[in-house]
């Protein structure tokens, strides 16, 4: 295999890490809320897409809109009876920290009652395709997967610009104090932030499922992936996370051209330990000032 | 003091009780195992209470186990040795992760560590070592800590729980304690104050990773055997420390041990009864736990409730301040030794610039012994930023700083602080979870005092200042003015050569700015110099005698103050172009004549 080829693959499942990022990226920016679960959320999400495969045979496309739904809704509840009594803008956040590691840890280990750890993979016919192109060949799953992610930035980017929900969002996590004075719900925008970020993830955890195994201790590993694509992009910087996470997939990807696809994610959390000591701000992060 | 000593001791001989009463081999372990991560809870607490969270900690005690059998298959060490061994590449891990990280606020240094144990779980792996084995060597049970007897393991574990239990104690009950609980407060305010607080972390760091690489070995001896790269440094492990820490209660010394005696014998119980049906049953009850106790007390269990048995009143004497300046006269006299330079402060053309914006440009004065320099100008003239390079909260790009003709450009705040620069701040600064006394000793403590002398120094200025009424309250216990008086005190208990104070009079009426003079002059003697920044430029006439003019980053005019507010430059910079030729900035500024 080429590298192009590498670069493609990787390109396409950036694609979906880029949405999974912004998902985490979203909640940061917005509400300064580092959440740990996230990667157990996605891990949710995918479990929702394979039983909505393996049950009543709906295929991850037809049931992500259902699954966006159910995990925005999940994600509202999770802010406003759990991380939001601790989050706020307090000095400590120690409480935050630790609350959503308590709720990944539930997550992973209800699953594993639910399903046991060995971890499943859905095949779907219908998804089993491919072609080349020019030499290159292009994984019907992934490419599926890479749309999907696409489809929903667009939707995120124009949502996030042009409806009044979004503009609060932005308004809200650049100062929320005068978004406040605006006459900005700060608290229902921060319940809809939260739930629109685990709904993100949610997608990218769908279109993952299509060609990722899912078993209840996979979230760990997303999570640092998606924050080494927030910290690349720059801490709060939604479209910073995007970017973030097509390199990081990238990245993952050409490594195996020269090392075993196990250490794939050494080479990931070695990047992101890099940018957090040479260029900590990000690619797109604007430097802070103490005083 | 001696309590908490007391009751440790009480609690190391109830535990050598049960160790040596207890017959059962599951009981055993449990008592064991509780001893084990109440120790790496003790030592994942030290820089927690810095404020700085691990996610990481399973690369040190990963590190421990595989270096502990690395040592002792490979070169055939003893265990001791290999222990140490590992303690000491477990510090060398840390030193290579807090060096970078600890330079930057925030969540970096957090999520940094959550990195390095799946990179260390995912190359040991690769490497084929995947799982090692304790070589079994019961024969020389001291040399390979090896025992026949799973009771010897208690007493391996409480050595271990006493040696790091009292050095803990020790630090909790001592300045480092309230210098670390400093740092986690405010960590710009502690450099300020004179704390080195990069070179506290790391040591912080350094001390919990080769306790925890220790925990590691004794873990794998007295439990796994088996080494497996998943569950030494798996993410289990840093959330088992964070857990019973948490549950506990971070920052306290108690916190730990109160967490892994409640976390540890109900998980383990579980894992036996329910664990072969419940698989992943402790993880859910440490998930439960962590969150419960975040929601309901998020201290922990122990702060909570030791709080709530030993709330102490807060109420002083009546709302007055009496000033009381005998004591801290008499420590000025003792002190009276200092050379008289003419001068101490020489800033030499320094720029500052923020991207493309020059917030200050060629700024050249002096400042010398017992001067009363006042710095004025409009909003955003520079004044703070020239105070930030002065102190080292900022670096100039050009242009040079120099203190007593030493040059200090480049100089850390802490290491200017102890040369003998001192401020307050704009916005009142304070140490949130200790006492207006404790506030002033940390400064005490970090200008280079000794102990017994930072407690006589910090007493003798909070009655000169008249707060000593006010000494056991915390600042939020405060009112704005007595806030102002805290920042004083503060700033002024190292007896600094050069005190810099950003707007003291910000948000103070009339009277209080009378008050405010009068306590800085029974804090500072004559030759102590003092720089002001200040809008009012009328209650800077009457104390200062000299003044500074700065506008868009530059000086403009300097000299006594009936010169400067007569500069028809300073008249514009204030008010106008228009204004500038009739009217002075004292006079009470008449109705201006309509054209």
């Amino acid at each position: 295999m080429t590298v192009v080829q590498f670069i493609v693959t990787g390109l396409l499942v950036g694609g979906v890490y880029a949405l999974i990022s912004s998902g985490l990226g979203l909640i940061f920016g917005v509400m300064r809320i580092v959440n740990f679960a996230q990667g157990d959320f996605m891990m949710l999400a995918m479990f929702a897409s394979y039983l909505f495969w393996v049950g009543p045979r709906i295929n991850p496309l037809l049931s992500v809109p259902i699954v966006f739904g159910v995990f925005v809704l999940l994600g509202i509840i999770v802010y406003r009876y759990l991380v939001g009594p601790v989050a706020g803008h307090r000095e400590n956040h120690d409480a935050q920290v630790i609350l959503t590691l308590g709720v990944g840890l539930v997550l992973q280990n209800v699953m594993l009652l639910a399903f046991g750890s060995t971890p499943r993979l859905m095949s779907i016919p219908a998804l089993e395709f491919g072609f080349n192109v020019g030499g290159v060949y292009i994984d019907g799953p992934r490419l599926i997967g890479f749309i999907a992610a696409a489809v929903t930035a667009t939707v995120l980017f124009w949502f996030l610009r042009h409806t009044i929900l979004g503009r609060a969002i932005r308004a809200a996590s650049e100062n929320w104090e005068a978004a406040t004075y605006m006459g900005i719900n700060l608290r229902k925008t921060y319940a809809v932030s939260f739930g629109i970020g685990i709904g993100l993830t949610a997608i990218g955890g769908a279109a993952l499922s299509m060609y990722q195994p899912v078993g209840p201790f996979v979230g760990l590993n997303f999570t640092v992936i998606m924050f080494a694509a927030v910290v690349l992009g720059g801490l709060g910087s939604v479209s910073g996370a995007f970017v973030g996470g097509v390199i990081i997939g990238i990245v993952q990807s050409v490594s195996q051209v020269w090392s075993p696809s196990t250490l794939a994610n050494v080479y990931v959390f070695a990047i992101f330990l890099i940018v957090l000591l040479v260029r900590p701000q990000g690619l797109f992060g604007r430097k802070q000032r103490a005083i | 003091m001696r309590r908490s000593f007391l009751i440790f001791t009480a609690l190391l001989a109830l535990i050598a009780l049960l160790g040596a009463l207890i017959t059962d081999q599951f009981a055993l372990q449990i008592l064991t195992l509780t001893l084990i991560w109440a120790t790496a809870g003790l030592a994942w607490n030290v820089p927690a209470t810095a404020g700085q969270i691990s996610l990481g900690h399973a690369a040190f005690t990963g590190i421990g186990a595989y270096g502990f059998v690395f040592c002792v298959v490979q070169f055939g060490w003893s265990a001791w040795v290999g222990m140490a061994v590992s303690m000491a590449a477990a510090a060398v891990l840390a030193l290579v992760i807090g060096l970078p990280t600890f330079r930057l606020q925030g969540f970096y240094f957090t999520l940094a560590t959550m990195a390095f144990p799946l990179i260390l779980m995912v190359l040991v792996i690769a490497g084929g070592h995947p799982e090692v084995t304790v070589p079994f060597n019961p024969g020389e049970p001291i040399a390979s800590m090896q025992f026949r007897d799973p009771r010897s393991y208690v007493w391996l574990a409480l050595g271990a729980f006493a040696v790091v239990g009292a050095l803990c104690l020790a630090v909790a009950e001592s300045k480092i304690g309230r210098t670390l609980i400093a740092i986690r407060d405010n960590e710009i305010l502690a450099r300020s104050v004179g704390v080195r607080t990069l070179v506290w972390k790391l040591g912080a760091f350094c001390f919990s990773a080769a306790v925890s690489a220790a925990v590691g070995v004794i873990w794998v001896n007295a439990i796994l055997l088996v080494v497996a790269a998943e569950e030494v440094f798996g993410f289990a492990v840093s959330i088992l420390l964070i857990s019973v820490t948490f549950v506990g209660g971070i920052g306290r010394f108690w916190g730990p041990i109160v967490g892994a005696g409640l976390l540890i014998p109900l998980s383990q119980f579980l894992t036996v009864q329910v664990g072969d049906r419940v698989p992943g049953a402790e993880s859910i009850v440490y998930g439960l736990a962590l969150v419960a106790v975040a929601l309901v007390m998020p201290r922990g269990v122990f702060p909570t409730i030791a709080d709530r048995l030993t709330r102490r009143g807060a109420d002083g004497p009546p709302d007055e301040h009496r000033t009381d300046n005998a004591e801290w006269r008499a420590l000025a006299r003792e002190a009276k030794a200092t050379s008289s330079d003419d001068v101490l402060l020489e800033v030499i053309g320094v720029e500052k610039r923020y991207g493309g914006l020059t917030v200050l440009r060629d700024a050249t004065f002096t400042v010398g012994a017992g001067a009363r320099l006042g710095l004025i100008g409009p909003n955003g003239a520079g004044k703070t930023t020239l105070f930030n390079l002065m102190t080292g909260h900022a670096t100039p790009n050009g242009g040079s700083i120099r203190f007593r003709g030493e040059d200090i450009t480049k100089l850390p705040a802490p290491a200017r602080t102890q040369l003998g620069l001192s401020r307050t701040f704009q916005v009142p600064q304070g140490f949130r979870s200790m006492t207006a006394r404790q506030n002033v000793e940390i400064a005490a403590l970090g200008s280079g005092l000794g102990p017994a002398e930072a407690d006589r120094h910090t007493r003798a200025i909070l009655c000169a200042v008249g707060l000593g009424g006010r000494a056991d309250r915390l600042p939020s216990a405060l009112t704005a003015f007595e806030l102002k008086l805290l920042e004083l005190a503060r700033a002024a208990v190292s007896r600094p050569a050069v005190l810099l104070l950003d707007e003291p009079l910000a948000g103070l009426n009339e009277a209080e700015r009378g008050d405010f003079f009068a306590a800085l002059d029974l804090v500072v003697d004559e030759e102590i110099a003092v720089v002001v920044i200040e809008h009012s430029v009328k209650a800077l006439l009457s104390y200062s005698s000299e003044l500074l003019a700065l506008d868009g980053g530059q000086i403009i005019a300097s000299g006594s103050p009936r010169e400067v507010v007569r500069d028809p430059r300073v008249i514009k910079a204030y008010l106008g172009n228009k204004f500038a030729a009739r009217y002075s900035l004292v006079s009470e500024p008449q109705k201006a004549d309509q054209p």
